[in-house]
């Protein structure tokens, strides 16, 4: 139970670029990824925009053979994963028996799942292609990340929505501390798809779906009314630090505190989403054995979603009290947007390249402390969780 | 490496003994405990015609649904509008708190959570608009709807029915999810983030899951002969499982009988096909084998095996062939059956209700039996306790399931 949990390897696909120091670079100048989408028509939708990624080729990381039968998602969880082998030199190292994959995924397969049943209903359920069926089990993406690198060891799927891939990192450094495997690859993916786009339109989540709003991802503005959909994947090499050190790996950072706290009434007003994420927090810094005034950085889930926002700078007030004002605040998802599953994993990414590089990530709030020692990460799903992840520097 | 010796598989360092306390089962041949458990013991079966689609244009037309079942002596007036997989894991998990005689409010809430595995969750909201886009056009649908469609809507429906704030997670590992969202449920107990979790799974009947299985060619025509030498295929079915885990310690101060002791559990990955099972059965053998080395125990130790068992010819073959490699000479002494001959694939929830066949066997000593068994296949020379429930000594019993993405899975249940 000693041994330090730690990130060796980082593979990100996001609108706002692939690689860890094309997201980094595109996220430090202040780039966005909203464009207008392209990948399925809008006409019916006062919105438009989304953070699309449009130059994504998996042909790259995956070669062409056998993808054919690979949805987005798959390809866009897949590809990352690739990334995250190939920079954590992982390739070779372990036996098939001691590696595994963890993915948060909830909305990518909802397309592959829908196609296949309409497919049937047009086309009578005996001429539906069997090959299209695996695609419609919620564990695919994972799936293809063990089969495309022979993972035996474990293979899990979490499908918490907007916290998925912060509480996939908790599940997998459980079992990387119980002794169950020796390196996970660990990550979370979302592919822009019509049907979540529409739920989310027609429940006035997206900003710009009421009338006279300005489309506009805004998180902690004034000017918020909503959220901006966004798609990627990442995906990070998970170890115990003896394991890494032991292969010389380069240690990112660790995972040293997580807290997730659900909240049954997700329709009341802010206080109980306060008094969750609050706890969360306050769980995640006591597991890591820390003190509010040690954070260096919040990554804040703030979407731009008001309610959102409100609670996130009440929860920041409330758990850093008088220091809240001296620690920066960032909401990477006014670059990336609303990622869904993905969005967990971009901030830990980023909390990681914060910590690697020394800089900060665009800050709507706070001070640059001298040394990023200790990332917060935040997040909520609109169904109840809060979760609560702390990256620290290298021991 | 000089490193590879040391893995252990195993917790040697955790203390805290898990047990189960509470039992809830929605199934197709009864509702609640008592009822599934007579009818697993009496072999019903739960196969009929398909009522919730017209199969006129299928191959098949016979699977394992959950008649009449109503939701209505488990709703709340603030439970909003739900799908049925949510409705199917809060009768279940309700059932699971009122058995183990947990009174919410007298625990904290926040350490207790929920575990909720599934293979297609919500699928029917999906299906029905499905149906209205594919007659009426996409404007005919009530958009709405697609709020309860997300699969984390099951576990987070559970925790605002019944109040809970402790962790909260769905895990979807398909056919196998129910012995993933256990196990991790008796980890977070054991690692000290909760005291209590509601565990298992839930599966409404899935009509995408349906049509690719009979497209795979996978579905039976009439019923589910797991280890027959003529079995036919799979039944797919529905339903919940939800049972209540918490510690020794805290069922001994509450002053309640366990039912049995979740020891350890297995999980591996083959790899190789999304489909397709692993033709040497390595992933099977593997997750059997983590299982009993988690446990600390020996092949020998363990007296039934409930089986993945679905009934097609590709599975029961390659299921007896793993066990007979991690059992050895014990295979052939070990009882092993498969409950799906009686309620069919209920998928994510398969896992769940099997464990609590487990759990129920180790406490009675008393083994479900395999039904629809005519003919021995001599590649399933294994005794499947044919037809009729046996009594016998049940200690140790394993849980066996696998799913789609080759993930596979073993849970060990002992007798207190």
């Amino acid at each position: 139970m000693t041994d330090r949990i730690v990130i060796t390897g980082i593979g990100i696909i996001s609108p706002i670029g692939t690689g860890k120091e094309n997201f980094w670079q595109n996220l430090l100048a202040g780039a966005n990824g909203f464009r207008p989408i392209t990948l399925f028509d809008t006409v019916r939708y006062r919105t438009k925009l989304a953070a699309e990624i449009t130059d994504f080729n998996p042909k790259i990381y995956l070669g062409s053979k056998g993808l054919r039968y690979f949805d987005r998602v798959s390809l866009l969880i897949t590809s990352a994963a690739k990334l995250a082998v190939q920079d954590g030199n992982l390739e070779g190292i372990y036996q098939p028996d001691d590696v595994g994959a963890v993915i948060g995924s909830t909305f990518g397969s909802i397309n592959s799942i829908s196609s296949f049943d309409l497919e049937a209903l047009r086309e009578g359920p005996n001429y539906v292609s069997p090959m299209d069926f695996p695609n419609t089990v919620l564990n695919a993406p994972a799936a293809r990340v063990a089969i495309q690198f022979e993972m035996k060891g474990l293979n899990s799927t979490i499908s918490n929505a907007e916290t998925s891939s912060l509480d996939a990192m908790q599940y997998a450094a459980d079992f990387l501390r119980l002794n169950r495997v020796k390196a996970l690859l660990v990550g979370g993916a979302y592919a822009l798809t019509p049907d979540t786009y529409w739920g989310f339109y027609e429940s006035k989540a997206l900003s710009g779906s009421v009338e006279g709003d300005e489309e506009i991802c805004a998180p902690f503005d004034s000017l918020h009314n909503g959220i901006i959909l966004g798609e990627g994947a990442a995906v990070m090499s998970v170890e115990t630090e003896s394991f890494a050190k032991n292969r010389g790996a380069h240690i990112y950072g660790q995972i040293s505190g997580y807290g997730n706290v659900f909240n049954p009434n997700p329709e009341s007003d802010d206080s109980e989403w306060i008094n969750a994420g609050r706890r969360a927090i306050k769980q995640a810094l006591d597991e890591a054995n820390l003190k509010p005034e040690d954070i260096s950085l919040i990554l804040s889930g703030a979407n731009s979603s008001p309610k959102m926002d409100r609670v996130q700078t009440e929860i920041i007030k409330e758990v850093f009290g008088p220091v809240a004002s001296e620690i920066p605040v960032s909401a990477l998802k006014a670059q990336t947007g609303e990622c869904l599953d993905a969005t967990g994993a971009f901030q830990t990414v980023a909390a990681l390249m914060a910590i690697n590089s020394g800089q900060l990530p665009p800050i709507v709030k706070g001070k640059g402390s001298a040394e990023i020692k200790h990332v917060l990460i935040t997040g909520s799903s609109f169904t109840g969780n809060s979760s609560a992840l702390i990256i620290s520097a290298p021991a | 490496m000089d490193w590879q010796s040391e893995i252990v598989y195993g917790s040697s360092y955790m203390t805290k003994r898990v047990v189960i306390t509470g039992l809830g089962a929605v199934t197709p041949i009864g509702s609640g405990k008592d009822e599934f458990w007579q009818a697993l013991l009496h072999g019903k079966s739960g196969v009929s015609e398909v009522t919730r689609f017209d199969t006129t244009q299928y191959v098949r037309h016979r699977a394992c649904e959950v008649k009449e079942f109503d939701f209505a002596p488990y709703a709340k007036a603030s439970d909003r509008a739900i799908g049925k997989g949510s409705q199917l894991a809060i009768a279940a998990a309700s059932q699971a708190l009122e058995d183990a005689k947990l009174n919410l409010d007298s625990i904290d809430p926040y350490r207790i959570g929920v575990s909720v595995g599934t293979t297609a969750g919500e699928i029917q909201i999906l299906e029905d608009a499905n149906v209205v886009r594919h007659r009426d056009g996409e404007d005919a649908i009530d958009p709405n709807i697609f709020r309860q469609h997300p699969v984390n809507n099951i576990p987070s429906n559970v925790g605002i029915h019944l109040g809970l704030k402790g962790p909260n997670m769905i895990i979807p590992t398909a056919c196998a999810a129910g012995n993933y969202a256990i196990g991790y449920a008796c980890d977070l107990i054991r690692l000290g983030r909760v005291d209590y979790m509601l565990a298992g799974g839930s599966d409404p009947f899935s009509k995408v899951a349906f049509t690719g299985f009979c497209r795979l060619g996978a579905v039976a025509p009439d019923i589910c002969q797991p280890f027959d030498k003529n079995r036919k295929g799979m039944m797919v079915g529905e339903g919940a499982g939800v049972i209540l885990l918490e510690s020794l310690d805290s069922a001994i101060a509450r002053g309640v009988e366990p039912y049995a002791e979740v020891i350890g559990y297995g999980l591996s990955c083959d790899g190789y096909h999304m489909t397709t099972p692993h033709p040497d059965g390595v992933g099977v053998i593997a997750a059997m084998k983590k299982a009993l080395q988690d446990a600390g125990i020996t092949p020998e130790d363990v007296q039934y095996i409930s089986a993945h068992g679905t009934g097609t010819p590709a599975n029961d073959k390659a299921e007896v062939t793993a066990i007979k490699t991690v059992m050895g000479g014990h295979a052939k002494r070990v009882m092993i059956s498969s409950i799906k001959s009686m309620i069919g694939h209920t998928m994510g929830a398969a896992s769940a209700l099997e464990a609590i066949a487990c759990a129920l066997a180790v406490k009675n000593n008393l083994v479900p039996p395999t039904i629809n068994f005519e003919e021995a296949d001599p590649e399933c020379d294994i005794d499947c306790v044919p037809n009729q429930a046996r009594e016998a000594q049940v200690n140790i019993a394993l849980n066996n399931a696998y799913a789609f993405g080759g993930n596979n899975s073993c849970l060990v249940i002992r007798k207190l």
